[in-house]
């Protein structure tokens, strides 16, 4: 077992004076194993930023530590911190040359010339940066921005290496090709990375562990598939993925399965959630993909579909439950189904092994 | 803007943690301390004395001033002159900005270097021309009667200043996107329709500040009117004569504020219009002009306006080129080089004073406006919103005033200012220093604001501490809009007139008050001979700071030296 590379302790931040004091962060802890790549994972103005600007030493936090390798650095400034950020708009140097924009921070730590030669151009060709050294950054291209933002951040063999959205300035393609990349060399050069993002498919492609943020507090800390299969609320359900959520009775309790009611229908779900009991309310979460819609039958839930668009590969429905509640339902391969077309009566059928339950917010409330 | 909020914060901890800070504390003090006594005190000064009458507090002089048509007409005079200037220069400057940004004139470049021409000139040159062509021994001499008065004011001061109108109006209509004109022309609109319809409301909030920049700009003329105001008294001369003549200081004190109080309202009334975002700015990234065939309706007059006017500033300078070359202007026009030599024998001292004391000034000014650029927009501490206004005040504040400040306040000693300054080359400097800040200010604020503050953060992620990160990434980042802060200094500097007339003195003198003696003794060709001399050194000083930006790699185009 690793130990916890950085640590977050009770760690908060407010913003604003007397009444208008809120916490963008909310006393969160969290731990990163070294070698790590964690992102922060939330929507705009959860906190996710602060967060990382506290760990860089950008921001003083009000209360709560940064740990590294087991020493607070709270008393650090951001200079002298062993971290090392790429930032959302590169923020290259303009009048600097890459390598000079590279070799800025190792210059700075007075290391000699030809350390700092090496040490660039080693950098360079691990990025794919051969050749453009006596290029401005204004010569280059978004993508080829974005590396030498990371190269120069990673140049500094820092002890954690932090991202602040590196990819919502580039194109979808390049998008999606630049986080694989990332996500190789992070693992190859096995650096500890703390990564924000909006980007719920980002977060899932890049991590080892999800942080699920939601205004300045943690939903959940989970591997991607521990938080999209079982996701600790109806805010990360929604959040992560499309998820239809069912109010539902606790029926019948066994070994393996829970079997809960909804709407008189019955419904099985695997039994993560040891606590709960018959006649509990609870929340069936149900992924789009986890629904199959079917010819009519007596104990299914039934709807009439609402809409639905062919992809090919796909298959969208909209169903309407005789309540009102409209489910997306996807299904793949749908020539292999039954099709449906607007205003056909459907009977749904669950994937038993796809559900999750959660706990009823409404018995939250009550309690 | 949040991004701002956090770098400050950042640098507030910045602070605390900076062993530099006492330093700071400082250096924000003494510019505190500068900003009150050189900018504050003088003014306050005039309206101490304006509101002083026999010892008293007293609206008297006001009263006095009010009743008497004699010092009326001044008043009304400024007024009708400079909405008559303002008017006629926003037309031409829209005219001129209109071709530049919206047809396919050729010669542009050419178009705009002499439209802009009078700016790096002193102003009071195109007066001069203006003798020189319609005086009594004038080439065209009664061509358009009498120009002592306000007829000559206004063909000087429209040439003078609707430069001043173009610029602001080349901004506003570059960035009106041609795209919302081919829009309407796709809609079915006409030239002369989107014209109407488009540009014209769209550009509107833009034509009422260029014009109100040129009427404050003709209401704070000293220069021309001086040498062409004959019998049409106004307010910035009268004030002048009160003073200097008649040593009157209440009644040119009171005439200084009935000067100030026009001016500053049209100021801040333009800076309002401003800050008051157009849509102009909202419809986003102008895309690349595509300048379709114009109708001959609006092509006709655009271009005429422009020939025409370029012709005229043309033959004006060219006239005082010509003038200066001339045996006895009118009499004989013999070529000869003679008014250059006597120029020379009585005008070396002032020379070299102006030169030196602008050589002085320059810097001191560069670097000044840019530290106070650099603490109001990126450092938060008590009494930058004062910095922020006073810094920016002399701006709106007619030369003569300051001028008439100066003298109250350093006359004698006082707490503020131990020393008395009067008659000593420092108040000259002082002076030009606080009257040319609020353009390097103006400068290096747009200059840091460009700069990300992600960009000094990166710098201290990589292990740069806050003033490291300024000598090595703020600095260099904004040392194309230090050098433009230069050049445009050094040209005030140069050609400044108005407010430094009052504190020039027998030991330091400058060549913008020698040639107003010239043309006083109606030595009209020397005059001319000088002021060429002074426009060759300042466009030798912008050629060789261009060239010294230039040879540092970061372009730095003659426009944004006029800025
Ligand atoms: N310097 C600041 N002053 C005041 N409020 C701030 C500051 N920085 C961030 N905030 C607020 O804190 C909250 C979290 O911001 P941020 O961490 O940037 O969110 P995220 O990066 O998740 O979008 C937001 O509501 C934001 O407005
Ligand atoms: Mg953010």
């Amino acid at each position: 077992m690793k130990q916890n590379y950085l640590e977050l302790k009770k760690l908060a931040k407010s913003f604003g004076k007397g009444d208008e004091t809120f916490f963008a962060v909310d006393h969160i802890d969290l731990g990163v194993k070294e070698g790590d790549l964690v992102t922060l994972l939330g929507p705009s103005g959860c906190g996710k930023t602060t967060t990382l600007r506290m760990i860089a030493g950008f921001h003083t936090p009000t209360s709560g530590d940064v740990l590294i390798d087991g020493y607070s650095v709270n008393n650090i400034p951001p200079n002298k911190r062993p971290t090392a950020m790429v930032f959302q708009n590169y923020a290259l140097f303009p009048h600097m040359t890459v390598f000079e924009n590279i070799a800025y921070g190792l210059r700075i730590r007075k290391e000699s010339p030809e350390d700092v030669r090496k040490k660039v151009s080693d950098i360079m060709n691990l990025i794919g940066l051969e050749n453009l050294e006596d290029r401005q950054p204004r010569q280059l291209s978004g993508g080829q921005q974005q590396r030498v933002s990371l190269a120069r951040a990673m140049v500094m063999e820092p002890k954690v290496l932090l991202f602040d959205e590196p990819l919502s300035n580039l194109d979808a393609k390049l998008r999606v090709s630049t986080r694989l990349e990332i996500r190789k060399l992070q693992q190859r050069v096995g650096i500890t990375s703390v990564y924000v993002t909006h980007d719920q498919e980002e977060a899932m492609t890049l991590s080892d562990q999800v942080v699920v943020m939601n205004k300045g507090m943690i939903e959940q800390i989970g591997s991607p598939s521990e938080v999209y299969s079982h996701p600790a609320n109806r805010f990360v359900a929604g959040f992560i993925g499309k998820a239809n959520f069912l109010e539902s009775v606790v029926v019948k309790v066994t070994d393996e399965q829970i079997i809960v009611s909804h709407q008189g229908k019955h419904i099985a779900a695997p039994r993560w959630d040891k606590q709960l009991k018959v006649n509990d309310k609870v929340v069936v979460v149900a992924r789009p993909e986890s629904i199959i819609p079917e010819l009519p039958s007596e104990d299914l839930v039934e709807g009439i579909v609402a809409d639905s668009v062919y992809f090919g590969s796909q298959m969208l429905y909209e169903v309407e439950l005789p309540d009102g509640k409209v489910l997306q339902i996807e299904v793949a391969d749908p020539q292999y189904h039954v099709q449906f077309e607007r205003g056909h009566r459907v009977g749904l059928s669950f994937k038993d092994r796809s559900l999750h339950l959660l706990p009823s917010e409404e018995k939250k409330d009550a309690l | 803007m949040k991004k701002f909020k956090f770098s400050n914060t950042t640098r507030v901890n910045d602070l605390r943690k900076m062993i530099g800070e006492p330093f700071l504390l400082l250096a924000i003090l003494v510019v505190l301390y500068l900003l009150i006594v050189f900018v504050i005190f003088p003014i306050f000064q005039v309206f101490k004395t304006s509101l002083s009458y026999e010892g008293a507090l007293s609206l008297q002089n006001y009263f006095d001033v009010l009743s008497r048509s004699y010092y009326i007409t001044p008043l009304i005079n400024s007024m009708v002159l400079g909405v008559i200037v303002g008017t006629i220069g926003t037309i031409v400057g829209f005219m001129f900005a209109y071709a530049i940004t919206r047809t396919p004139m050729k010669g542009k470049g050419v178009f705009r270097m002499i439209a802009t021409f009078p700016m790096v000139s002193p102003p009071f040159v195109v007066a001069l021309a203006c003798i020189l062509l319609f005086g009594r021994s004038g080439f065209f001499a009664g061509a358009i009667g009498n120009i002592y008065g306000l007829t000559g004011l206004v063909i000087v001061e429209v040439i003078a200043y609707s430069p001043t109108a173009f610029l602001a109006l080349v901004g506003v209509l570059h960035a009106i996107d041609p795209a919302l004109e081919e829009a309407a022309m796709d809609c079915g609109a006409s030239r002369l329709k989107i014209f109407r319809t488009i540009i014209f409301p769209l550009a509107t909030p833009g034509l009422v500040s260029a014009w109100l920049l040129v009427f404050i700009q003709s209401l704070a003329d000293f220069g021309n009117p001086m040498i062409l105001s004959g019998d049409f008294a106004v307010l910035s001369v009268q004030a002048y004569l009160q003073i200097t003549g008649m040593f009157d200081l209440a009644r040119g004190s009171t005439l200084a504020i009935l000067l100030l109080i026009p001016t500053v309202v049209a100021f801040y009334l333009q800076k309002y219009l401003l800050s008051k975002k157009s849509y102009v700015t909202v419809t986003g990234k102008p895309t690349s002009a595509t300048i379709k065939n114009l109708e001959w309706y609006i092509k006709a007059p655009v271009y005429a306006v422009c020939m025409f006017f370029a012709a005229v500033v043309l033959l004006f300078y060219g006239m005082v080129v010509w003038g200066s070359f001339q045996k006895l202007w009118g009499v004989d026009s013999t070529l000869t080089l003679r008014n250059y030599v006597q120029m020379w024998k009585m005008g070396k001292g002032y020379i070299v004073d102006s030169l030196v004391i602008s050589v002085i000034v320059t810097p001191i000014t560069g670097v000044l406006s840019m530290f106070i650029a650099y603490l109001t927009t990126r450092k938060q501490f008590p009494g930058r919103n004062f910095i922020e206004f006073s810094s920016m005040l002399t701006f709106a504040v007619p030369g003569t005033v300051v001028g008439i400040g100066y003298i109250l306040a350093f006359n004698t000693p006082s707490i503020l200012m131990p020393f008395t300054l009067t008659g000593t080359g420092f108040i000259i400097m002082i002076l030009l220093v606080f009257r040319n800040l609020p353009v390097g200010i103006r400068n290096g604020v747009a200059a840091i604001q460009q700069i990300d503050p992600s960009i000094e953060e990166a710098s201290i992620d990589l292990g740069a501490d806050s003033s490291l990160t300024f000598r090595k990434i703020t600095l260099p980042m904004i040392t194309p809009a230090f050098f433009s802060g230069l050049a445009n200094c050094f040209v005030r500097s140069m050609t400044a007139i108005s407010a430094i007339i009052f504190v020039v003195s027998g030991k330091w003198n400058l060549i913008t008050v020698a040639v107003l003696g010239f043309v006083d003794n109606s030595q009209y060709a020397q005059a001319a001979a000088m002021s060429l001399l002074l426009i060759a050194i300042v466009l030798i000083a912008l050629g060789l700071i261009k060239l010294f930006t230039d040879r540092m790699g970061r372009g730095m185009n003659s426009s944004s030296i006029l800025e």
